[in-house]
């Protein structure tokens, strides 16, 4: 939970200045139980004004600039009732909460037409005079709430990645990869209805690597970088065949297939058809098709041909807690994928399979390591793999990541 | 020999009969170049020779493999010194006088040899020779690299002065014998090349200010504002402007580092990087503290102010021996942290990395990246010059010439003032120098301000070191 936990505002002024079709009423939202309990669990969660200090802390200790600090606004600690796409009622708790949901005022949707291409990668082919996009700019800061002052980066970065990278022959005239308006509406759809930036711009920045994601892919996220370091630490990784399963935007198999000699490979996989395809995109154009094989299929299950041959098994499962979806972050609860999330009642369902499948997988002296939940997760598995499999598995631990919580479980085939 | 010679024009010809006619005129040259070619012995062949210094041409008349020490002479045994004693009047460069011109070449080669401390020159690169020539000086690979490539260097310096002087001399020779000739057309051509050798020395004068041991590096600079509040910190933000406006007129690339935002206006402090060929050289002209004296935009009362912001410059050093070494076990790394569970729970675009190294209590923090991983190496990058600089004044030291680390500049230290009320003036403190236009200068406008005190810091001593 971070900045982003501060539920926007912008102004209705706002909103009409930017465009009156976007303007969200009260009468265009569908009735959505999910959608209000949500809401309501998000702003009266202790949790979230807690993490708030906490990073106010560890912000702190970083020494970092003034400005990326959230003022804790007075508006979420007392949430009222307002006309704003998410209405607050509380009469809908009792709703089921296991989904939550994406609330999508049908305006904006009619209006963004879904080019399954992410913006950063269509060709800049949209003239739009300077002036324009100035306008464009000052409108688009003007929706900036002055407690999420992160927008005003991820502005910069949307006009950034919205413009061509060749050098432009008419200052006058600006190329764009997308029409003015699409960027209108990406950028009220990311202020209001907290749509991921990186679905808005369709890739994240991870390691050294430009990821392309769009809707239905998980976004990688940054502790997850340290799996690779830590695939980097094995000896002799460079020449073997490693399993990413679970690859979602192939992000992991793309930086491992990087490192690799010429003779190691990477077979990923995924259940996601979108997942396959946004994958094998991100493959294609890091040039690693040679090494990097992706499969369509549940974990190990594509995986037959090369049962036992495999040097490493990496995984970045789905592991959240079934009851905890409903507290997500909005950018994640809402628009993320579930599938990519829900890991169950306890968020071990795919894990524990996945430790299933893994000393038939993986050779003699195969590595392992897996992304979880955090402490209480990593600290049962590792102990429950070296107890129940003590004969199969050594060196069997959990590792903290940057923030110091055991975020991954590592070891070795016997 | 003979095949340069061929490519020239009649000039060419009839210097080469000029030249069988005078009693051996390479008797004073060759003798040392052999000398000089036997002293060098060991770096012979050696890559970090062959980079030596670029010269702007090739070796026209003499290809002897070692520059010459001995000054070379014209066919009356005219030196350049001497050239520049006569006291010949310097006229205009558009006066076809060759004494005047000639004489304003030497005057040039003086400087230029006073600049790049030629007579310390000659003695170091004699010392490096006695080094090269020890039996066990490839035991340490390292060392003699460093040894061979700072001889290589010295060399280039010292062949380039030798053959520009060499040029003066052939010319001035050339035009005396046209004019024994009554060869108007030589004596004209002569003219143009003694005009044009002028007009290279002007050139060449500026890049020997240019010859410290980090002056080819790109730099951070780095911009902190000074106590004052908002004031200040507006100040600091328009010297940091004036520092991108100043690189991007040079054509060097720039890219931010860190920048710490004020809460109302301008920035507390901020680090850029400056790539391209000379960044340091020319930046590091600017270290010190800059005070500004106008009306603050910020007073409601209208009064003026004085703030200041202190400039710090640090070479981003290529070579990787004279590097300081880091220990992975000496880093601690902060990331920024979203605080919750973290994982799969969060979604943040927030990706600034700090790295403290300990021993020292360096820093570096980097947030313009947009992945933690590139703004770690980013900032591993800032450390790694900070550590080099660290090294780089402990070193020098010995030696009193050293650039500060921004924590090390007192807020004593004014180097310039610029005052917008209530007159207007840009005023360097160190070499007096100023003008009546800060608005040119905050956008850039520096270069008068840096040759000036490059030429200051390095004509006052004596070149005798």
């Amino acid at each position: 939970m971070n900045e982003f936990s501060l539920l926007l505002k912008p102004s209705p002024s706002a909103h009409r200045r930017l465009s009156p079709a976007h303007a969200p009423s009260s009468s265009s939202l569908q009735p959505c139980n999910g959608c209000n309990r949500s809401s309501a669990i998000f702003l009266l969660s202790p949790s979230s004004s807690l993490s708030l200090e906490a990073e106010a802390k560890s912000e702190e200790a970083m020494l970092l600039s003034r400005s990326t600090r959230p003022i804790l606004s007075p508006f979420l600690r007392k949430p009222k009732p307002s006309r704003l796409p998410k209405p607050f009622s509380s009469a809908s708790a009792s709703a089921s909460a296991l989904t939550p949901p994406t609330p999508r005022s049908p305006a904006t949707t009619a209006h963004v037409p879904e080019d399954p291409t992410p913006l950063f990668l269509r060709p800049p082919t949209h003239p739009v005079p300077a002036p324009s996009l100035a306008a464009f700019r000052r409108r688009a800061a003007a929706l900036v709430p002055p407690n999420a002052p992160h927008l005003h980066r991820h502005l910069r970065w949307l006009l950034a990645d919205a413009s061509s990278s060749t050098a432009n022959p008419d200052p006058a005239v600006h190329l764009l990869r997308a029409p003015l308006d699409e960027l209108e509406a990406l950028w009220l759809r990311h202020v209001r209805d907290r749509r991921p930036f990186q679905y808005v711009v369709g890739n994240e920045h991870w390691r050294d690597l430009v990821v392309a994601v769009r809707d239905g892919v998980l976004i990688p996220r940054p502790e997850t970088e340290a799996v690779v370091d830590m695939v980097g630490s094995v000896e002799g990784f460079g020449d073997g065949w490693w399993a990413d399963l679970g690859t979602g935007s192939g992000a992991i198999a793309v930086a491992v297939a990087r490192m690799l000699g010429p003779r190691g490979r990477v077979f990923a996989t995924d259940v996601s058809e979108v997942a396959v395809e946004v994958a094998r995109l991100n493959v294609e154009r890091y040039g690693m098709q040679d090494k990097v094989e992706i499969r369509h299929g549940s974990w190990f299950e594509p995986l037959e041909d090369v049962k036992g041959k495999l040097m490493g098994v990496i995984s970045n499962p789905p592991y959240i807690p079934t009851d905890d979806l409903p507290g997500l972050q909005p950018e994640v609860g809402w628009h993320e994928p579930k599938l990519a999330l829900d890991g169950g009642k306890d968020g071990l369902d795919h894990l524990l399979h996945l430790c299933e499948g893994l000393s038939s997988a993986l050779k003699p002296g195969g590595f392992f390591v897996f992304e979880t939940n955090g402490d209480k997760q990593s600290e049962f598995l590792a102990d429950f793999i070296s107890t129940k499999w003590s004969s199969s598995f050594c060196n069997v631990e959990a590792v903290l990541d940057f923030a110091d919580i055991k975020r991954f479980v590592r070891g070795y085939r016997r | 020999m003979a095949s340069r010679l061929l490519t020239r024009s009649t000039a060419a010809v009839l210097l080469s009969h000029l030249r069988s006619r005078a009693p051996n005129p390479t008797h004073h040259i060759l003798p040392h170049g052999t000398a000089m070619s036997s002293l060098l012995g060991p770096t012979h062949g050696l890559p970090a020779t062959a980079r030596s210094c670029p010269l702007r041409e090739p070796a026209r008349w003499f290809s002897s493999p070692a520059p010459v020490v001995e000054a070379p002479r014209t066919a009356d045994g005219m030196t350049v010194d001497a050239i520049a004693d006569k006291g010949w009047t310097i006229l205009a460069e558009a006066e076809s006088d060759w004494r005047s011109h000639a004489a304003a070449v030497a005057q040039s080669i003086k400087l230029i040899k006073k600049r790049l401390k030629w007579k310390w020159l000659l003695e170091r690169s004699k010392q490096l020779a006695v080094v090269l020539e020890r039996p066990d000086l490839w035991e340490d690979p390292v060392f003699a690299g460093k040894v061979s490539r700072e001889q290589g260097e010295l060399m280039g310096k010292i062949k380039s002065v030798n053959q520009f002087e060499q040029e003066l001399m052939e010319h001035i020779d050339m035009l005396r014998l046209a004019r024994e000739e009554g060869d108007n057309e030589l004596e004209t051509e002569s003219m143009r090349a003694l005009a044009d050798m002028r007009r290279n020395a002007k050139e060449k004068e500026l890049n020997a200010l240019l010859s410290g041991d980090n002056d080819s590096y790109p730099c951070f600079i780095e911009v902190q504002a000074g106590a004052g509040g908002i004031e200040s910190m507006d100040w600091a933000a328009m010297v940091m402007n004036m520092y991108r406006s100043w690189a991007q007129r040079r054509g060097y690339a720039v890219t931010v580092v860190e920048e710490m935002p004020g809460e109302v206006a301008g920035i507390k402090r901020a680090t850029i990087k400056v790539d391209g060929d000379y960044a340091f050289g020319y930046a590091k002209s600017e270290i010190g503290v800059h005070r500004l004296v106008r009306i603050s935009p910020f007073d409601s009362g209208k009064r003026r102010h004085t703030s200041f912001a202190a400039v710090a410059v640090i070479p981003i050093l290529g070579d990787a021996s004279s590097r300081y070494q880091i220990n992975d076990s000496d880093l601690r790394i902060e990331r920024f942290r979203s605080g919750g569970p973290g994982g799969q729970h969060a979604n943040t675009t927030e990706s600034a990395v700090r790295i403290v190294h300990i021993p020292t209590g360096t820093t570096a923090t980097c947030q313009n990246e947009r992945s933690q991983h590139m703004n770690k190496a980013s900032a591993m990058a800032v450390l790694q010059s900070r550590l080099d600089q660290l090294e780089i004044t402990r070193q020098a030291q010995m030696n009193a010439e050293h650039t500060q680390s921004l924590s090390e500049i007192s807020w004593g230290n004014q180097i310039r003032s610029y005052v917008l009320h209530p007159y207007r003036m840009v005023k360097d403190l160190r070499t007096n120098y100023e003008v009546s236009d800060p608005d040119s200068v905050l956008e850039g406008d520096l270069d008068d301000f840096i040759f000036n005190f490059l030429s200051s810091s390095l004509d006052k001593d004596d070149g005798n070191v």
